[in-house]
């Protein structure tokens, strides 16, 4: 079944299908929807000397005449604070989803905003559902208007978005005395029927006059495209590494969040954990959250992926004019103006910024394409986003470092996880949130499974102080994983450096537990002292087992420790094992700063890109490639990820 | 056990006491996860053997240190509440000015008898291990720290402007009224209570890590602001951030 709102874009609003009021009779439909109690009536009122959408008290607050709200009607369908569910641990963990909302009306959307919520639903509803947004997308009911006033910011015209055919259930147009009404959806018409009184059809003048209107709105932006916005896409593709451009145009850039917090179709949310001081009964939230904080891809470990103010600047540009075009096939811009006019500094307006760089590439000879690229979108959706955890119970508790614990966790339904190996789970800590840990144990192991954690950030310091018997909760599995297959029959060369070594175990056990289904395999293994190896009674054991060449290392062994192996980096050992790089699949996964010192090794031994595959951290909250912060240019790594084979992303510059 | 909680105050207005004492219905429930042992606004009784200090007030005399040192040594957690303690606080206006002078503004004739030095900030003489902002502190964030603290949390410390808040809350920007507002380099966590209500942030709650000062300053000049306006702005809560960068 597809949702609703997504079929509005097979609905196109007949033009000819057109209805007529008086302005008085619109006041009394607005007056009669108020009065209806089952429904939500919102609108478009002012607030200051600016506009906002809030609730209706009456048809007289109504400002059909406005130039641009505060904040987009996305505010509605995508909170700035949501619910996802409540939680009770009086007596266990029982969770509630929210309450079921109430049928809403919006009166006196903009056709921007309405292009806007046609590219969140899409987003929205890409790979997994979120039931959150399309709920409330579904009770709503929208009542568009054509522009009549245009925010100096606003260059729609340039986007296709200053007037349209689609996308709403009733769209007006200001005709003086009177308003005229296109008829978008049947729930449109139903509602004008059942709430408007004396609505007639439209004369050939009435359609003409408001197709007029349409028509002046397409010239009313005071922005301007010097080329066509359709290849800012082109435009981008060589700009990643434009020396200074970034630079330059961010530096005067509050990281204050505004451009994107204003967005019509900006989506990345924080998701936060809410106890009331019983300590008992709580919530777990989301909230909006922006690529231009500066946090915003930084994790436990203290790595912030995108630290400096014109990378995360950047990153906002890239987002919008390509990341998402080349997954949807649209540049995730309206042309609303809310960015550029709420930046104090003045450097947020995409029409400046484009423009400029499109100025530099002519003055620089350097060629433009000059047919706008056309991305292959093949957007699919299997089932809904589940946020609330399963219940678990930790059933064994190994210490395995000062730092490290080993934790094996059943699920209380009795199912088993199914899980790839190199897949993670987010681990739920009720009361203070959650966090996504790599799976350690091999699926081959079934009622249970294993994670190591590392005490680093407040989930795993608390997970750290549970015990045997304690519950959790477990989203997941989520990522692709290794795909074995492809691996078998081939020798494998295991490098792993620190905790690196969690997620490859899963692998190594699986491939031992199908030994005959591989050739060599060799393992080398890093840490910084020998008290920080993990495993290392079980490696040895397995290595001596099962015809596996484990070379372990350590960067420095301190006067107290005891350590008769190899001292030095993780890439000390590559010299050490003879391989045969066509034979030989490399697995990476170590701490981010390894990665490039262990593949140039690996090259100068001749393997070849595609054989080298590699396991990456990021930040990942939501699991479901939506909240953002995984990001590595146009890859969530919680759902495109955490395995990589290099050939697919040497060329993606933050990827390594 | 209930953790035992304390409350001190240096130099500050006692504000931020004032709105734990406040708290209202909140207050039972508070006080059914934690037991005070001392809090002179509101109770007579006082002990040393307690596990979370609240400090309110900056530092402003050497005296300050041994008493701060004491109740580093006597608490497992000491908690700086409010903008005195937590970045020096409007008492830092003065460390822009002649100490003698001030003194004598104070403390006229006598101002021989007192000792006082530059106000500070209270981790700048003990280790501080969460910090409530705000002047006064906000009710609601002082919760979230004091149940993050039961918890065994580490409290979180929102590392964005107050910009965040007022987009959240569909705010009109001070800018846009007219008004010169610091909430683009602040911390934020008040729920940008301030401009809520139709004013202006004054950047109680500090700095953010990494704020773009000069940038900002320039905004406050292009709204017409001159550039010791725009200087004094910054000092009446940074004062103490801005010489300590």
């Amino acid at each position: 079944m597809r949702h609703s709102s997504y079929s509005y874009q097979n609905l196109l609003g007949d033009p000819q299908n057109m209805k007529i009021i008086s302005k008085e009779d619109f006041q009394n439909f607005i007056d009669a929807l108020i009065k209806d109690d089952s429904l939500n009536v919102i609108g478009v009122k002012s607030r200051g000397n600016k506009f906002a959408f809030a609730p209706l008290e009456s048809a007289k607050e109504l400002r059909l005449d406005y130039d641009v709200t505060l904040l987009p009607p996305k505010k509605y369908f995508f909170p700035q604070r949501e619910t996802l569910f409540t939680y009770d641990l009086s007596d266990g963990f029982s969770a509630k989803n929210p309450e079921e909302i109430k049928p809403m009306v919006i009166v006196g959307v903009h056709p921007y905003d309405i292009v806007a919520l046609l590219h969140m639903d899409e987003i929205f509803r890409e790979t997994k559902s979120d039931p959150y947004y399309f709920k409330k997308r579904e009770a709503a009911i929208i009542i568009g208007v054509n522009i009549q006033k245009m925010s100096k910011w606003n260059f729609s015209s340039f986007m296709g978005s200053a007037a349209i055919d689609y996308g709403y259930d009733l769209m007006l147009t200001d005709l003086g005395n009177r308003y005229a009404i296109n008829i978008g959806s049947q729930k449109g018409e139903d509602l004008l029927s059942k709430y408007a009184k004396n609505v007639t059809l439209a004369l050939a003048r009435d359609i003409q006059i408001a197709g007029q209107k349409k028509r002046e709105v397409m010239g009313m932006s005071q922005q301007k495209f010097d080329f066509p916005p359709e290849l800012i896409p082109e435009l981008l593709k060589d700009s990643y590494g434009k020396s200074g451009f970034w630079e330059k145009h961010s530096e005067k850039c509050l990281a204050c969040g505004s451009c994107v917090l204003v967005c019509p179709t900006c989506y990345c949310f924080d998701v936060k954990e809410n106890l009331d001081l019983s300590l008992e009964q709580g919530e777990r939230i989301r909230t909006w959250d922006g690529c231009l904080l500066e946090d915003f891809a930084k994790i436990a470990s203290g790595e912030n992926f995108r630290a400096t103010r014109p990378t995360r600047y950047r990153h906002r540009y890239f987002k919008k004019g390509k990341y998402l075009f080349d997954t949807f096939g649209f540049i995730s811009c309206v042309g609303c103006g809310r960015c550029s006019s709420n930046c104090l500094p003045d450097i947020a307006n995409p029409v400046n910024l484009f423009n400029d760089m499109y100025h530099e590439n002519i003055d620089s000879g350097t060629q433009m394409a000059t047919v706008a690229a056309q991305p292959d979108v093949n957007i699919q959706t299997e089932g809904d986003i589940d946020y609330v955890p399963k219940l678990a119970t930790i059933i064994k508790k190994v210490p395995m470092t000062s730092m490290e614990t080993l934790f094996e966790i059943k699920l209380d339904d009795g199912s088993e996880l199914s899980h790839k190996p190199g897949q993670f789970v987010e681990v739920s800590v009720f009361g203070i949130g959650e966090a996504p840990i790599s799976l350690s144990s091999s699926p081959t192991k079934k009622e249970t499974f294993e994670v190591c954690v590392r005490k680093l950030g407040n989930v795993t310091t608390k997970l750290h102080r549970l015990n045997v018997g304690d519950k959790v909760g477990i989203r997941g599995p989520f990522g692709n994983g290794f795909d074995v297959g492809s691996l078998k029959g081939k020798d494998l060369l295991f490098i792993a450096g620190g905790l690196g070594i969690a997620p490859l175990r899963s692998l190594i056990n699986y491939v031992l537990d199908n030994r005959k289904d591989f050739g060599r395999v060799y393992l080398l293994y890093g840490c910084k002292e020998p008290k920080e190896l993990l495993f290392s009674d079980e490696l040895v054991s397995i290595a001596s087992k099962e015809n596996v060449e484990f070379k372990p290392t350590v960067d420095r062994c301190p006067e107290s420790g005891v350590w008769e192996g190899n001292i030095g980096v993780i890439t000390t050992l590559i010299p050490q094992v003879s391989f045969d790089p066509e034979k030989t699949l490399a697995i990476l996964c170590g701490p981010p700063v390894m990665y490039k010192f262990v593949i140039a090794d690996l090259k100068k031994r001749n393997v070849p890109d595609d054989h080298i595959i590699m396991s990456l951290e990021r930040r990942m909250k939501c699991g479901v490639g939506k909240c953002g912060h995984c990001q590595i240019n146009q890859i969530y790594v919680c759902k495109d990820g955490p395995v990589f084979n290099y050939s697919k992303i040497k060329g993606v510059p933050e990827a390594l | 056990m209930k953790p035992k909680v304390a409350f001190f105050d240096f130099a500050g207005c006692e504000g931020d006491q004032l709105q734990v004492a406040n708290l209202e219905e909140d207050l039972l429930a508070l006080l059914g996860q934690v037991e005070v042992v001392s809090f002179r606004e509101v109770m007579k009784e006082h002990s040393d053997n307690y596990d979370i200090a609240f400090v309110e007030g900056s530092c402003t005399r050497l005296q300050d240190e041994d008493r701060l040192k004491t109740i580093r040594k006597n608490a497992k957690i000491v908690v700086a509440i409010g903008s005195c303690a937590t970045i020096g606080g409007i008492n830092s206006l003065r460390n822009y000015k002649d100490l003698e002078n001030v003194k004598k503004t104070v403390y006229g004739e006598n101002a021989r008898l007192f000792d006082s030095y530059a106000a500070r900030a209270i981790d700048a003489v003990i280790p501080v291990d969460a910090y409530v902002h705000g002047c006064p502190i906000d009710k609601e964030d002082f919760l979230q720290v004091v149940k993050s603290l039961l918890l065994g949390k580490k409290p979180e410390t929102t590392t964005y402007p107050v910009c965040v808040e007022c987009k959240k809350n569909e705010n009109v920007c001070a800018f846009e009224r007219g008004q010169f507002c610091v909430g683009t380099v602040t911390r934020a966590g008040c729920n940008s209570c301030c401009v809520n209500e139709g004013t202006i942030c004054w950047g109680c709650r500090g700095l953010v890590d990494n704020p773009n000062e000069n940038s900002h300053k320039e905004v406050l000049i292009k709204y017409g602001l001159t550039v010791d306006d725009a200087i004094s702005k910054f000092r009446l809560y940074f004062g103490w951030q801005e010489t300590k960068r």
